[in-house]
């Protein structure tokens, strides 16, 4: 970023226009919520294969769970926010806010 | 980035795929608001609309409609209004688990007990009403326990629209049993059932 004096760190994990839709939704499940798979999938309007590159990545920087179950027979994966995520996408937010702050840009 | 999770551009712009995404998710979990209210406020004003022609305003009914015919509407009515919600409500159970759908579970079984209590203490003491009272009897007590959950619900999902709509129950309720049963049937079919319909239009719109 080269937004000019002490631009603040933008989460380079985050700050992908795909990931950060996946961090979104799931920050607007209640807490201790998982959603299904599927249903995420679905939500955001992606192929599978695409969601599942990005949650990994969320995954490896511990700010999404993953978790693989049955429901009966058929397997079943479940995605949450962890808190480490919660935080890092709310630190994210207000980087971005700052950021437009100091551009002194219309609100 | 060496990905392919394109950057997101400006901050203006990030802000605004942040609130869209978010409004996006929270319309897509909360359900369809036409769904919602809209087949409850049908039921509700088919079956008090026939309940108010079977009683009239001044005792003399305006149809010939039976008590039996009018509860037979109102109960079809509402069986097809709770077939549409659960149908959403499974739909969104299967996509999430965790503290929310305990949540769900528990308000659920919450109506379950208290529509069984409401029909245990209208039995108990229906009987010994006079007859052109009990019918009032049932429908203020059942109100009674659909304004409760109705703000119930408004409190445990933070939705102002469904907390409002229990008050409104509750007000709308509470002067109808006070004007008597022709009334409190007129008021139940236009002011809920009507309510609860544009409500759901409206909320519909806006979303």
């Amino acid at each position: 970023m080269t937004s000019g004096d002490a631009a603040p760190e933008l989460d380079p994990v985050i700050h992908a226009q795909a990931r950060l839709r996946v961090m979104v939704t799931l920050s607007a499940l209640g807490e201790g919520d998982e959603i299904a798979f599927p249903s995420l999938k679905d939500l955001l309007g992606m192929t599978a294969g695409n969601l599942s590159v990005h949650l990994t990545k969320l995954e490896e920087a511990g700010y999404v769970r993953i978790t693989k179950t049955h429901r009966g027979r058929t397997p079943v994966t479940y995605v949450s926010m962890t808190t480490r995520g919660r935080l890092a996408l709310e630190d994210y937010t207000k980087a971005i806010r700052s950021l437009l702050d100091s551009a002194g840009g219309n609100p | 980035m060496t990905d392919d999770g394109e950057r997101a551009s400006s901050p203006e712009e990030t802000l605004r795929l942040i609130e869209r995404q978010r409004a996006a998710t929270v319309k897509a979990l909360n359900g369809d608001p036409l769904l919602l209210y809209t087949p409850w406020g049908v039921a509700w004003l088919l079956g008090f609309g026939a309940f108010f022609l079977h009683y009239g305003l001044h005792g003399v009914p305006y149809a010939p409609i039976t008590w039996q015919l009018a509860l037979g509407i109102l109960l079809a009515a509402q069986l097809v209004a709770g077939a549409f919600m659960a149908t959403g409500l499974v739909r969104l159970s299967s996509a999430i688990r965790g503290e929310s759908s305990a949540k769900g579970m528990m308000y659920g079984y919450a109506w379950f007990v208290g529509m069984v209590l409401m029909t245990v203490i209208n039995i108990r003491f229906s009987s010994m009403l006079p007859p052109e009272e009990r019918g009032l009897m049932w429908s203020g007590v059942s109100l009674l326990v659909v304004a409760v959950l109705y703000m119930a619900c408004g409190a445990l999902y933070t939705q102002w629209p469904m907390f409002f709509m229990g008050v409104w129950v509750a007000a709308v309720n509470g002067l109808g049993v006070i004007l008597g049963p022709g009334w409190h049937a007129l008021l139940t079919a236009v002011l809920l059932g009507g309510g609860q319909i544009v409500t759901g239009i409206l909320l519909r719109r806006r979303a």
